[in-house]
C-alpha cells in the first residue's frame, strides 16, 4: 500500500468522524425537538436539507469513496483499530439508550412515533461513533 | 509495553511523519505507539527496527503488566 492511501485513509476517517458527528446532532435535533414540542414536519425538512448538505460537502465532493474503492476496513493497523473499537462503543451506547427507553417506554409510548424513536437512535450511533474517533485519534 | 522508539527517531533526526512515511504506516501509528497507547503488530514492530538497524528487543520492553 502507497504511503498517499494511508494519508487519505487518515484524511477521510478524520473527515468521516466530523461528518458523523454533524449527521448526529442533525438527528437528535430531528427526533428530540418534535417530542419536546409535538411538531414534527417543518424541523424534518430543514434537518434533511442539513443532512442532505453535509453528505454532499464531505462525501461527495471529497470523492473519498471512490478513493477507497469502497472498502469496508482501513489498511492501516492503528486506523482499523480504532474504527473497530468505535464500532463497540456505538454497540454499548445503543444499547444503554434502549435499555433506557424500555425502562421510560411507557409515559413515552404516547407521544413519539417508531420513526422519531428509529431517528433518535442513529442519532445516538453517529454521534457515539464520531466523538470515539476523534477521542482515540488525539496525539 | 514500554519503547524507545521516541529516542532512536530523535537521534536520527525525524519527525513522527517522515517515520511514518519510511514504513509505510500512518504518522497517528508513529505517536501512539510512542506513548504506548498503541501495542503494535509484530510487522509494525520489524519494520521500525528494520529501519533504525537494530533488533526488537532493543526499542520494545516488557514490564510487569505485560
Amino acid at each position: 500500500m502507497k504511503q498517499q492511501d494511508i494519508k487519505t485513509e487518515e484524511k477521510f476517517m478524520s473527515h468521516n468522524a466530523w461528518f458523523s458527528i454533524f449527521m448526529g446532532v442533525t438527528l437528535l435535533i430531528i427526533s428530540g425537538y418534535p417530542i419536546l414540542n409535538h411538531t414534527s414536519v417543518p424541523l424534518l425538512f430543514l434537518g434533511s436539507a442539513a443532512f442532505l448538505g453535509s453528505f454532499f460537502m464531505f462525501v461527495i465532493r471529497g470523492g473519498f469513496t471512490w478513493k477507497l474503492s469502497y472498502r469496508l476496513t482501513y489498511k492501516d493497523e492503528y486506523l482499523n483499530t480504532i474504527d473497530t473499537i468505535a464500532y463497540k462503543h456505538v454497540v454499548l451506547a445503543l444499547l444503554f439508550s434502549m435499555g433506557t427507553i424500555y425502562l421510560c417506554s411507557d409515559s413515552l409510548a404516547l407521544q413519539v412515533s417508531h420513526s422519531m424513536m428509529a431517528t433518535f437512535y442513529l442519532a445516538v450511533m453517529s454521534l457515539v461513533y464520531g466523538i470515539s474517533i476523534l477521542w482515540q485519534s488525539r496525539d | 509495553m514500554q519503547n524507545h522508539i521516541a529516542e532512536f527517531r530523535k537521534a536520527a533526526r525525524l519527525s513522527q511523519q517522515e517515520l511514518a512515511d519510511a514504513i509505510n504506516v500512518s504518522r497517528k501509528t508513529i505517536s501512539t505507539v510512542e506513548t504506548s497507547r498503541f501495542t503494535p503488530s509484530v510487522i509494525i514492530a520489524l519494520k521500525i527496527a528494520l529501519h533504525f538497524n537494530t533488533s526488537v528487543e532493543s526499542l520494545f520492553i516488557l514490564d510487569e503488566h505485560d
